[in-house]
């Protein structure tokens, strides 16, 4: 994926919203990030570290809750959660027809500003 | 003190695509995002269906390529209006580079609007860029196990097209890998089997199209 440009992303949009909150610095960030996103988190927080350098968030950290793939299989009715980036199958009974519902997140939650 | 942010990373380029796609309707386009390796026969493919669809339906192309304007002087010489666009590096199209080429197109006298995006097989299906279908294709001779290699392509196109089966007795590709592989991906995906160099399977393709368009 394009973690520089997402990290770029991430900063523009944090920066606005401290900003808009009245505030000056950026203490943390925290992001909801998909298994099945495509972002690399250690490329994502190397990025991020580089594009703060002399920004209101030079300081900031980032924090980033993982979320699992899960989903719905309609063959068997089955409500799964999984550790695989991607899946082919339902891991109960193995037929196709599922859907995703959780794991291609990419979000900024919130963050700590003062 | 906290601030709620909640908002996705990528949200500028879903604005802006959000915003193409209030002009495709407007001007009653349909428009579809071409996809694939460099080198999978996507301007061949282009070329063969505008000549299947013979005027009966209007296309426009946006040719997506990091540099040259070879493909763009191929679709051209069909009469048919295109637009490159350079990226100059960047390996997909996004919502913005097709944002600042829609006004030189005809819209309004277009049908469907075909975008090739840059030949890769990863990152340009991860941008919208205010498509109706993403559609992809996969040429035989790049192996059978690209649809377990590069998922999310698959997962998010709607039609699979496996271009140059006139080659396969020559490959080691299974077609029934390929198949079983991708509709585990995505069951509801459309295949076609065709070969540009041929012309094997391209009317299917093109009847399939214009019932999407009609409909």
């Amino acid at each position: 994926m394009h973690e520089a440009s997402i990290a770029l992303s991430v900063l523009e949009i944090a920066v606005d919203n401290c900003r808009k909150a009245g505030y000056n610095r950026i203490e943390s960030i925290r992001l909801k990030i998909g298994r099945a996103s495509g972002i690399m988190l250690d490329a994502l927080l190397f990025a991020f570290n580089a594009v703060k350098a002399d920004t209101i968030a030079a300081e900031a950290s980032v924090i980033i809750d993982e979320i699992p793939v899960s989903g719905l299989c309609s063959s068997c009715g089955k409500d799964f959660v999984t550790e695989e980036k991607y899946i082919l199958c339902c891991p109960e009974c193995s037929s196709a027809s599922f859907n995703i519902k959780t794991g291609r997140e990419l979000e900024i939650i919130d963050m700590e500003v003062f | 003190m906290k601030v709620k942010v909640v908002t996705r990373i990528l949200e500028a380029n879903e604005r802006i695509a959000a915003e193409n796609r209030r002009l495709f309707d407007e001007a009653k386009v349909y428009v579809i995002n071409l996809m694939s390796a460099p080198g999978a026969g996507k301007t061949s493919l282009l070329e063969k269906t505008i000549k299947e669809l013979n005027g009966k339906i209007k296309p426009a192309v946006i040719e997506g390529d990091i540099a040259g304007t070879a493909d763009a002087e191929r679709i051209s010489s069909l009469g048919v209006p295109v637009i490159q666009i350079n990226t100059g590096g960047a390996c997909h199209l996004d919502a913005n580079m097709i944002n600042e080429v829609l006004e030189s197109l005809p819209l309004k006298e277009t049908d469907l609007l075909f975008v090739e995006n840059v030949g890769n097989l990863v990152c340009p299906a991860e941008f919208n860029i205010g498509e109706d279908m993403k559609a992809m294709v996969l040429s035989i001779t790049e192996g059978d196990d690209k649809p377990l290699k590069y998922p999310l392509m698959f997962q998010e196109s709607s039609a699979l097209i496996l271009n140059k089966i006139d080659l396969l007795p020559y490959t080691n590709a299974s077609m029934e890998k390929i198949r079983k592989d991708a509709r585990s991906l995505n069951p509801s995906l459309k295949i076609f089997e065709v070969s540009c160099k041929t012309g094997k399977g391209i009317a299917e393709w093109a009847d399939w199209l214009t019932e999407k368009i009609r409909s």
